[in-house]
């Protein structure tokens, strides 16, 4: 029961991370109609950042990831401005093909930057435990947990209540209409692909201190992304949240009671199910459902 | 205010406006005519930076905006309420002002609201449940949001019962009179030219008749074509 017990807080925590990992990708193709396949190698390339910034400054993982957070947005504004927003209006395979390409070039990038070797952020404290009833919790998956849930909160307030957060929901329902209310979609654009790299930036970081990463990895973040938000409801940031917390539970239980491997066909048989029931994800439609193009 | 000079536009390969001149002035309301497929959606579209303009100009306040994007279009002081309205359906009616008064920071919505009084009791109504004439009135109302000095409204009536209609254009007056010029594309022919000080009748991508609304309103080939008077 213990075990039981201690792979569920495990998966749970997980989860919240997992959730971070995964909002930025839903955002982006919620509100973009964009399926980012490097959404991964942001995750990887903020891991990497908070990592050199731990190496060379011997910066605090968990404070340098404000710096992750903003060196990470400009990258994502960037690439959305001068690259992805060429080909936006197009098919979805042309942004498929684009953002796969640049999954290759960045992955490349670090292989080359920082080598395959497997690298991990260490803290004098992320390893201690608290003992709760013969359960460990521990810190640094305690404080990465709380961070990332509540950064998802936040994003969620953010778009509901701000400016900014307004004209990224109006852009996302109906970007013609959006721009004749004065709205720069472009701009709109580039921003929301930044905030989503910025929080893929620090769930890599945080990944980096829990855990061990390299280049290799990005495809996995991004295909645990993919379950994710697809499982939560495609863009809706809670669903994010939702589906990251089952997707941790899952794979927590399946690591407990099934060998290595079965995990990860776990995840995928969960997503069918949910499917099936709810073909619009747990939390359900997004608030761009009534999506008009052009 | 706006001057359109021999405007040509289309959409890929195929040309819709043929050498297009319109004028409106300050605080006027101008209507547009003409059967379906003449290209007045195209027209309004390619005022507010969606179309291309393919040759021509158009002035507007002095500036030439031709080839301009649609939010410096909108910058500028035109507003444009599309064909299909398009509003945020998923958002309430105070949340599609909100958005109308983005670029200016606008959030007084009471202007408009007493304008339509009855947006007022929906406006935590989320739109895409509203009726077709309530969506309408929401939609002028978000174009008003930006104090434009023109704002164009393309198919005012489009699904809506009569009375409704008769009850929004009755507003247009009122628009106009408090600075906003009404550049308006109606197939209720009747009703434009009765609300409307001059008018245009586009067919084909050509404009084949303009003047003094009352006069087009009494012209034969009006009344045949369009008003069903034999
Ligand atoms: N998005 C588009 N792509 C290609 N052609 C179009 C498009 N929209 C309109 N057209 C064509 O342009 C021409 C003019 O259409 P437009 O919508 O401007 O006419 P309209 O006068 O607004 O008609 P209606 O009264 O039916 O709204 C039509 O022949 C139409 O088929
Ligand atoms: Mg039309």
């Amino acid at each position: 029961m213990t075990g039981f017990l201690q792979a569920t807080v495990y998966g749970l925590l997980q989860g919240g991370l997992l959730a971070l990992v995964a909002v930025g990708f839903s955002l982006v193709w919620g509100v973009m109609n964009v399926v980012n396949l490097s959404h991964g190698a942001f995750v990887v390339l903020g891991a990497y950042v908070g990592w050199q910034l731990n190496t060379s400054l011997g910066l605090d993982p968990f404070l340098g990831m404000v710096i992750v957070a903003l060196v990470l947005f400009c990258i994502g504004y960037a690439v959305q401005r001068f690259l992805i927003n060429l080909v936006v209006n197009g098919p979805i395979f042309i942004t498929l093909l684009l953002t796969f390409g640049l999954e290759l070039l960045l992955v490349q990038g670090m292989n080359i930057v920082f080598t395959a070797n497997y690298q991990s952020i260490p803290t004098s404290y992320a390893g201690n435990a608290i003992v709760l009833g013969g359960i460990q919790v521990p810190l640094g998956r305690l404080l990465a947990f709380l961070l990332a849930v509540g950064i998802t909160v936040l994003l969620v307030k953010v778009m509901a209540n701000t400016r900014i957060g307004m004209s990224i929901m109006a852009t996302g329902m109906d970007r013609g209409a959006a721009r004749l209310m004065g709205i720069r979609a472009r701009h709109v654009y580039a921003l929301t692909f930044g905030i989503a790299t910025a929080l893929a930036g620090m769930a890599g970081t945080m990944v980096g201190t829990v855990g061990t990463f390299n280049p290799a990895a990005a495809g996995g973040f991004t295909l645990l992304s993919f379950v994710i938000a697809v499982l939560g409801g495609l863009g809706n940031m809670y669903g994010a949240m939702v589906g990251g917390l089952l997707m941790g539970l899952v794979q927590a239980w399946g690591g407990y009671y099934l060998s290595g491997t079965w995990v990860n066909a776990l995840a995928f048989l969960v997503l069918v199910i949910v499917l099936m029931f709810r073909p619009s994800g747990l939390v359900g439609k997004a608030f761009y459902a009534a999506r008009v193009e052009v | 205010m706006l001057e359109v000079k021999g405007v040509c536009a289309g959409y890929g390969r195929v040309q819709v406006l043929w050498d297009v001149d319109l004028t409106v002035s300050a605080n006027e309301i101008v209507a547009l005519v003409g059967p379906n497929g003449a290209g007045k959606t195209t027209l309004l579209r390619a005022l507010s930076g969606m179309v291309p303009i393919r040759d021509g100009s158009v002035t507007f306040l002095g500036e030439d905006i031709t080839g301009r994007s649609i939010e410096r279009i909108v910058d500028l002081g035109i507003s444009h309420v599309p064909e299909g309205r398009r509003l945020f359906p998923g958002l309430t009616v105070k949340d599609n002002l909100r958005l109308g008064g983005w670029r200016n920071r606008n959030t007084d919505i009471d202007r408009v609201i007493d304008l339509f009084p009855k947006l007022g009791d929906r406006l935590s109504q989320v739109t895409g449940s509203m009726s077709g004439g309530e969506q309408q009135m929401c939609a002028i109302a978000r174009g008003l949001m930006g104090k434009p000095d023109l704002i164009m409204i393309d198919e005012l009536s489009m699904g809506l019962a009569p009375v409704i209609v008769e009850e929004i254009i009755g507003r247009l007056a009122d628009i106009a009179a408090s600075g906003t010029a009404v550049l308006l594309v109606e197939q209720d022919v009747d009703a434009a030219l009765t609300v409307a000080e001059r008018a245009y009748v586009m067919e084909t991508g050509r404009v084949v008749m303009s003047g003094n609304a009352g006069v087009l309103l009494a012209d034969p080939r009006i009344q045949q074509s369009y008003l069903g008077i034999a």
